[in-house]
Order: C-alpha cells, then structure tokens, then sequence
C-alpha cells in the first residue's frame, strides 16, 4: 500500500551554522535508487521530519541541477527546529515532497532577473539565483538585493560574493540602520529603499521577493513607481502546513491551498485572495 | 433490488454479520439519552428508534479520530520504518443517516485530491453503508438545504425506510448492498413512502456568494461572538476532515499518527513566528463557512456539509455552522423562512 | 527449557534534592543494602512534583510510584512540601475515583538523615509491589461493557419550558432592566440568554431577545474573559446562582473586577439538571440586581454525592474500567475546557510540545492524562456548574470528577469554591494541621 505520508530516510552529509540561530543542512537519500530517480523543480518546498519530534515545511534551497543532496535553511524557532538544530551529520532525517508549485522559469526565459531577499527568506532565492547562473544564457541581467537585521543575521554569504563574480549580475547587500557592524562594507538601509536607491532598470524584469510581510508591502510600490507590474512580481507563501498534500486542511488562503497551488504566485495573484494569511 | 424486511429479522441479519467477523458499527445508546455510532458486540445493541440521530458521525470509521501512519525505531545506526497493521475484514455501517451515508463520497474528494491517501481508500473499500431513511427531524436539521434529505441515496449501499408495523422495505443501490444482504430478502413489491424533510432554511448558493464577497465584512465579528472556540462541531461533523500530525513515543521508539483538528482552535493556523492569519473567532468562524460553502464547492463541486444539524446540537451555546447561515440568509434579505427568527 | 521470568517490579521515585535524595545517596555510603528497582528522579522539591508526573510514570510501565521529600517544617523552601501535602490529598481522592490502585502510590517524608528509612521504605514498597504483581489494569476495559449505573447526563431535552419562579414578575423585568442599563450607558453590552443561545445585546431595543426559559444553560461568565467580548465594553451579565458562583473564583484569582460590570442576578428554582435536585445557591447573592423570587430555600444536601457513592462502590478495576470506556469516546474536542469559566489560559498545557506534557491523541493514555488534568487544575476552582459535562458530545460524566474534588475540598477542608469571596483558595494555600495519615 502506498502510504503518501510515509518519508525518504535521509542522511544528513553537512550541516552548516549560518548564523546564531539558522542553520542550512543538506541531506541525501539512504536509498540509492531513490537518489538517482528523484528530481524537483526549483521552488518547490519538502516536508523534513527528526523522528520523535514532528514534521516542518522548508524550501529546498538548493538548486534543481544539483543531483548530490537537496538542502534546506531553518531558524531555530520551535519545537522540530530546534530538534533539527542538534541534528548531526551522519544521522537519519525523513523527507516528503517535493510539493508544491515551482518558479516558472521557463516563463522567465529572456528577461531580466531581480531577487530581492530578507533575512531568512533569502534561502528561497538563492536557489533560484544558483538555477539561474547554471542556466546563465536563458536569462538576462541579474541583480540580487539581500538584506537582514544585523550583520550576524546575513545567511549564505560567501555566496553573495561568488555570484557577483559572474558576468552582468549585481549583488547588493545590506543591513538595517543600527544593524552595520564598523567594517561594513554593503548598504545601510531596508531592502525596498536599498533597492530603490540602486537604480536597477526595470524593462523586461521579473522580480521574485520574498521576504517578512512588512518588506514585501514596502516594496510594492517601489516597483510600481518602477513600472513592473504585479503580475510580473512573484513571491513565495508561507503558511502553517502540515500534510503537504492538500487534505489537512490548514494552509488555505480563500480557496487558495498554499501547498497545493502554491507556495508560489504573483503579486497580483496574491492581490485577488483573501486577507487571510 | 428491493424487498422486505422485519425488524427481527434485521437484527438476525446483524448477528450473523458480527458473527462472520464483519466489523458492524450503528447507533448505540451508550447511556441514557447519549446514542453514538459505535461498534456494535451484539445486535441487541443496534438503536433503531427513539432518536433523531446519533450525537457523532460515521466519518471516524473510515477517518479514525487517532490513526497512525508508520512506526519508528530510532537505532544505533539510524532509523527504521515500520508498516501499521491496516484494518482487514468487511466494516458494515448500520442505520447510518442519509446525511451520514453522503458525507463519505463528498469526503472522497480531498482524500484523492492528486495524492491517493490509501489509508482512507482502503477503509473505504471495506465499508458497506446501510442507511436507514429518517422518518423525524428536529429544528437542527437542514439537509434539504444542501441539496439532501431523509431519503437521499448518495452514499448509500443499501437503503432502509420504514414501512411501519415493525418493517423495512429494504433497497439495495450499490453491488454492495446487494452482496450484503445477499438474497436474504423475500421479494416484495411494497414500497415506503418517501418522510418528509425539513424545510429550506437557508439558500446555498446564496451562502457562497456571500462568503466570497463579505470577507472583511463586520457581519463575522457580530455574529459570532457566542462561540467558544472548542472542537465539538467540527469533531462530530461528518465532512469535517482537518487533521494534526505529530510524532509520539520516547527515544527508542513511536509513532507518526494523524489525530482530528478542529480550524476553530486558536493554534490552528499558529505560525512559529507568533504571527496568527486567523488570529480571532470570527476570522476562524468565517473561515469554517467558507471552508464549507465556497472552497469546498468551487474545487470539488460539492458542499463540505450534508445537513445533519450535529454542529448545532452539540455546540454547547447552540452555534453550530445552522445559527451563522440563518444570520447569512437573514443578511442576503431573501424571502422570510419559517421559525429562524433572531 | 524455559525459566518462568520472576515478576521484578519497576518503581519510579520522584524525590526532593534536599532531603530524600541525601537521605538515599546516605544509605548508599553507608552500605545499606536496598531493592535495585526503584528509579530516582531527582527534582528540587516536593512542591515541584507536578502531578501528571505521577500519571506519566504509570502510563511508561511502572507498577508503583513513590513520592517524598522533606518532613514538614523542614523544607528546603519553607513551605513547598506543605503545598505537596494539600494538593497529594486532593489527588489522592481523584485517583480513586478514577480506579487508580492506590496500593501502587506512596508517600513518604525521609529526611537526608534517614537512610534507614530509605532503605526500609524501598524494601517494604518492592515486596508490596512484588505481591500485586504487574500493573496490568491501567487503562484496561475489562468485564461487562454494560454502563454500571444509568446517570442522566444531558437533562430537560431539547423542549423550552417555561421556568416557574418568578413569583409574578416575569422576563419583562429582565428585559425592563437590560433596558434601562443600556438606555442610561451604565453598561455598553448586557451578555444574556437569547432564544437559540447565549446573546450580546448592545442597543435597548434588542433587549427583546432575551430570555430566561429551561434553556438557560450556558454559564455566561465564561465570556467575561474572552477578547472578542471584552472589546464590547463594560458588560452586564446574567447570571443564576450556580454561575454566580464563578464570578466570585474569577475575583478571588484576580481575573475580573466586578466594579467593571454590572451583574443581573436572576433567581432560579430549576433548571431540571442533575445538579439542580441538590442546589443551595437559588438566589444569587452579591449580584447587583436581583430577579424573581422563590419561596423554598432549600438546604445543601448530602445527597449531591449520590452519584459518585455509586462509582465509588465499585472495586478499583470496575473504576478504571468505567473510565476507561467512557475515555474511549473522548475526540478531544475540548468542549469541557470551553464551556468552563475557570479555564482561561491563553494557551492550555495540553498545547505545550516543547516539551510535550499531555499527548494531545486521543488514544486511552492521552485522553486519561487530559482529563485528569483538566480536573485536578479545578480542584477546589470548580464551582460545580456542569457545563463541561453537557457540553461533552461524546456523553462523558465529567461532572463526577468534579463531584470527587468537591467532595474532597469539603470534607477535608470545609471549603466551597465559590461561596465565600473572603476565603483563601484552596490550592494555593496550606495548613499546618492538613491530614497526613497516608503519609509513612
């Protein structure tokens, strides 16, 4: 009987403390087989579980192209986070998925690219950054704008560095005022404003932002005033989930099910649901 | 197929079931003025009058209120799986209510939605369901309002309705009915007549637009301030289908398991970050009717609610989801029904 | 070839650092040789020793718990085992009533001094646990699975009646006096009854909906502390006796400020429930205006316990079983914690996962430990309503636990939840003189 709830045992081959309280960690099939068949599309988001402690829903952050392991960010926050947190590598995690909707990057052949991330959203963007650069000829100019609180809260950045190095792609970073530390080198100032002052062209863009609610509402009309439009800006949802597979009934927005239809959608997709996330 | 049956007879035909090792659920009067769909030891346990239904629902025999997915050995070298046992054997569902009976393939949808939960299927498969047509309603009751009523087929294996003198004529719709009663019926050409169901109280499709349009509306601030926020309506109601999972057992062994949730509980939709969408009643009370009334219907085509009125009967201040749809249609101005007056 | 395994008893110690734990840790250095089946947990005081721990050590395979700690007047600090003692004695009390084998729970006072006893105590308990052999029947359904005694639980039907005990007034001057609080803005919501269930009226001319019929049920304090109706403003609440009897457990813990709300009293001969052939609080007593009158006043009867007599009469095993089928029906819906005025935290325990305290599945061990603790956190807070037990969809008899707690807090401690504002409660506090005859 095939038990959809039932996970992949993974093993965990690296984890990596990004910051006092996230962590990224990848993982790779026990099952060898199941290693060579398995394949996602990049956006897509994974059920992980530490047996004994419970399931939580993350973004597989790595890109779709690599065929080693599959890696997800989390900040320690509750109960199975914090279970994940003391995870090792060697040990045995289980996984579900990959579930949910995708970044139509087919859709984004041909334009140019912004990635705007904050805080421990940027793990949603950096995979479609890295899909991005593996498929560099299929898209146009890059800018990524990347900000969080404090310095110590900035996540993958030595990959900051390493995507600049590729051609016609600009990397903007930056931190909240009070949040510089005296050798900082990038911004000062919240990413909508940051990105604002940056001066990035706007024709043919699409942007992807993901980021806590109060940064996604600043920066609407920041790209307004730029002439994108809301159905060339996608975000990523989040929502409380459980299931994964649409039956729980949780995670629905309107007539909306966020692991279903979603997590991800355009501004004006978003504009049409209900306040009710 | 159609033929009659005694009241005996059909208490004869339930031992047997039981007596084959069939699992056999019905009504119970568990204690005094508490029936309950409920396993059935021994036919003399079967309630087939002085009710108007159950308190529950029959959904928990093919969605059990606690069900584990897989086991889990945490070992010195990592983790193991394990299968559960799965029921095996028939499951008869006897004298269920037409509003119980059509809960199930209204549920059959989500639990197929692209990913086929087996666990639900499988006991699916096994069930039988046996309605018994009613013959009373009470002011709860509303199933003409979503397109059912006390005769209504869908879901049903076998339907019984009351000929009176202690009889029932016996119909059996599905393959399943028939192999259930497996010609044990004399033949009869008498035919019950169809009860009469309760009126229309409310307009369902009304309710849908309404919910679309009204979401911001000060109507759900209004006119659910009597609810507590407790479980009872969602637990006892036949399409509700919300569920938890979580992990128990201790370090070197436990369980996956899915337990019922209810959307009415304030950590329902909880993020980790503290931030709650549905952080109030009202949020959570509008979310259930449009869980039910718009959602539902616009994926699947059918209403998550069968009418059974067991939201109002056992909400403990009376709400159920029939209190808030009368206000709805009170608001919408439509032609005065009976009794619903505020 | 087999070996009949002999039956070792597994026993769980729960013991205070100061005291009992020296107490053992001096046995063991000075070489007095005791069973190896007890396991010690440690905690800093007897005080500390939260009650489901004990249900938690039976539900993972103990046959027997232990509890000690310091003597009284020696506690570490000062008085956390006089708080132990009262709240052992209520518990104690319970776990009969639930069919627990109160053979398999002991208390002890062993001082750092006593290794002796320590030693003493743990032979004495393993040889007894030893005779009792494993504890099989927790949670088990055993026997007959016929209800032992028919107890009406939900009462008076879905019918309205009419209540007989105005005296000649009628509705009218309920409705004359919601009225008026609103014409004047004394108050900005009166919170009553209405025909299909608890209302909110907040204009004058809406004070038709109230009513006051058989159907009067809901305890209406319950709303007193819920957001959505504070955010009304100043309320006027109606309230009978029973209810009434919450606003003063609400007070005393410092819930509600009755100078913020008017209460509208009303006097209530019956409602036709189990807790009204026993009632003694007909006429509200502090309320600021009071409704009807009635001519008995009955006196509190000895006949409230009848019904718990009759669980009582039970052997322990019938007990358990009792529960244990009744348990079986529970969902989890938390209708009974809802309904309950007296539960008002923000988040309950059972929705504490860091750690887990009360499995939230409703499976027997979960929906024991759920139950036990819902009524152990009203003992001596409850004030007898019954609104848990009518609200429960599954027919569970909540109102028996409740009953062996009344009981409990009366014979023991003379104390009523809900009578007297002055009184101290009855958790919080401790006397010198509480019984400790079943403490070694």
């Amino acid at each position: 009987m095939h038990n959809i709830y039932r996970p992949d045992l993974m093993k965990v081959v690296e984890t990596r403390r990004q910051t006092p309280d996230v962590k990224s960690v990848k993982v790779r099939f026990l099952d060898e087989a199941r290693a060579k068949e398995f394949s996602f599309r990049v956006g897509q988001f994974g059920i992980f579980s530490v047996f004994g402690y419970g399931e939580s829903t993350f973004n597989i952050c790595s890109s779709s192209n690599w065929k080693d392991y599959l890696e997800f960010c989390f900040r320690r926050v509750g109960c199975v986070t914090e279970a994940l947190w003391s995870v090792e590598e060697g040990e045995v995690i289980g996984f579900r998925g990959p579930y949910g909707n995708a970044y139509p990057t087919e859709e984004w052949k041909g334009k140019n690219l912004i990635f705007l991330g904050g805080g421990i959203a940027m793990p949603p963007v950096r995979c479609a950054v890295w899909y991005a650069l593996e498929n560099r000829a299929d898209y146009g100019n890059m800018t990524i704008v990347y900000g969080a609180r404090t310095v110590a809260d900035l996540v993958y950045v030595d990959e900051l560095d390493e995507w600049a190095k590729h051609p016609n792609v600009r990397v903007v970073r930056c931190v909240d005022p009070g949040g510089e530390t005296p050798d900082w080198k990038g911004e000062i100032g919240f990413v909508p404003t940051v990105f604002e002052r940056a001066g990035v062209p706007a024709e043919n863009s699409i942007v992807l932002v993901i980021g806590p609610p109060i940064m996604i509402k600043n920066t609407l009309p920041v790209l307004y005033r730029m002439g994108i439009l809301p159905s060339a800006v996608y975000t990523s949802l989040e929502n409380r989930m459980k299931c994964g597979v649409g039956k729980c009934g949780r995670c629905n927005v309107g007539s909306f099910y966020v692991c279903k239809e979603g997590p991800i959608l355009t501004m004006d997709q978003l504009q049409r649901l209900p306040a009710d996330y | 197929m159609s033929g009659t049956i005694s009241r005996q007879a059909l208490r004869e035909l339930v031992s047997e079931w039981i007596g084959q090792g069939k699992r056999v659920a019905g009504p119970r009067q568990v204690k005094p003025g508490c029936v309950l769909y409920a396993p059935l030891e021994s036919s003399a346990q079967l309630a087939l009058e002085g009710f108007i239904r159950p308190a529950n629902s029959v959904k928990e025999f093919v969605f059990p209120k606690h069900e584990e997915l897989y086991g889990y050995r945490i070992t010195g070298n990592g983790i193991e799986l394990t299968e559960v046992e799965q029921p095996a054997g028939e499951q008869v569902l006897m004298a269920a209510r037409p509003c119980d009976a059509a809960s199930l393939p209204i549920l059959d949808h989500v639990f197929n939605w692209d990913y086929k939960d087996e666990l639900y299927n499988r006991r699916r498969q096994l069930t039988t369901v046996v309605t018994l047509a009613c013959a009373a309603h009470d002011d709860a009751c509303f199933c003409t309002s979503v397109g059912l009523g006390p005769a209504a087929e869908r879901g049903s294996d076998a339907m019984l309705l009351e000929l009176g003198g202690g009889e029932y004529e016996v119909r059996c719709l599905t393959d399943k009915g028939k192999a259930l009663f497996d010609s044990r019926l004399p033949a009869s050409e008498r035919v019950a007549s169809i009860p009469s169901g309760p009126e229309k109280r409310f307009d369902a499709e009304a309710v849908q637009s309404f919910v679309k349009e009204h979401f911001d509306s000060p109507f759900w601030p209004l006119q659910t301030l009597a609810c507590l926020g407790c479980g009872a309506c969602a637990y006892t109601c036949p399409t509700c289908h919300c569920f938890d999972i979580v992990d128990e057992g201790n370090i070197e062994r436990g369980v996956r398991a899915r337990n019922w949730d209810s959307c009415q509980f304030t950590m329902f939709t909880l993020h980790a970050s503290g931030h709650n969408p549905r952080p109030n009643q009202p949020a959570r009370q509008r979310q259930r009717i449009d869980h039910k009334f718009h959602v539902y219907p616009e994926k699947f085509g059918e209403i998550l609610c069968t009418g059974c009125g067991n939201c109002a009967r056992n909400c403990p201040v009376g709400m159920g989801v029939l209190r808030v749809l009368a206000e709805i249609d009170h608001a919408q101005h439509l032609p005065a029904r009976p009794d619903e007056s505020r | 070839m087999s070996e009949r395994v002999e039956f070792e008893p597994k026993m769980v110690a729960f013991v205070c650092n100061w005291c009992t734990y020296l107490g053992a840790d001096l046995a063991g250095t000075t070489r007095l040789e005791y069973p190896p089946n007890v396991r010690i947990i440690r905690l800093p005081c007897t005080g500390r020793i939260d009650f489901n721990l004990i249900i938690k050590a039976f539900e993972i395979g103990a046959d027997s718990v232990l509890v000690s700690g310091c003597h009284p007047g020696d506690c570490h600090y000062t008085s956390g085992n006089y708080h132990a003692r009262r709240r052992w004695i209520l518990f104690r009390e319970l776990l009969q009533t639930l069919g627990f084998d109160l053979e398999r729970i002991h208390f002890t006072w062993i001082s750092a001094a006593e290794g002796h006893k320590w030693q003493q105590v743990v032979k004495e308990i393993t040889e007894k646990t030893r005779k009792l052999g494993p504890y099989t029947d927790l949670y088990q359904i055993s026997g007959n699975s016929a209800s032992p005694f028919p107890l009406p639980i939900r009462g008076g039907g879905s019918n309205t009646v009419p209540l007989p005990t105005w005296g000649g007034e009628g509705v009218g001057a309920l409705r004359e006096t919601c009225r008026r609080l609103l014409a004047e803005e004394k108050v900005k919501v009166v919170i009553g009854y209405g025909k299909r269930g608890p209302v909110f009226v907040t204009r004058p001319e809406d004070v038709e909906q109230l009513v006051w019929n058989s159907q009067c049920l809901t305890n209406l304090t319950v709303y007193l502390k819920r957001k959505e109706i504070r955010a009304l403003g100043r309320p006027a609440i109606v309230v009978k006796g029973c209810d009434e009897r919450a606003l003063v457990v609400l007070e005393k813990e410092s819930q509600i400020d009755r100078k913020e709300m008017r209460v509208i009293g009303v006097v209530c001969e019956t409602m036709g429930q189990a807790k009204c052939a026993t009632c003694d609080v007909h006429i509200p007593r502090f309320a600021d205006e009071v409704i009807g009158e009635v001519d008995k006043h009955p006196a509190l009867t000895g006949e409230r316990w009848k019904s718990l007599e009759a669980l009582l009469a039970l052997p322990p095993a019938g007990r358990m079983a009792y529960w244990a089928r009744e348990f079986e029906r529970c969902v989890r819906c938390y209708a009974c914690r809802q309904a309950c005025p007296m539960c008002y935290c923000e988040r309950c325990l059972v929705e504490k996962n860091r750690p887990t305290v009360i499995e939230p599945s409703p499976t027997a061990k979960g929906n024991f430990a759920w139950h036990i603790l819902r009524a152990f956190h009203l003992a001596g807070r409850c004030v007898g309503c019954d609104e848990c037990t009518r609200a429960c969809p599954a027919g569970i008899d909540l109102r028996l636990l409740n009953l062996c707690l009344a009981k409990a807090a009366e014979e023991h401690f003379a104390y009523r939840a809900g009578m007297d504002p002055k009184a101290e409660p009855l958790i919080g506090t401790y006397s010198l003189q509480d019984k400790e005859n079943f403490i070694r």
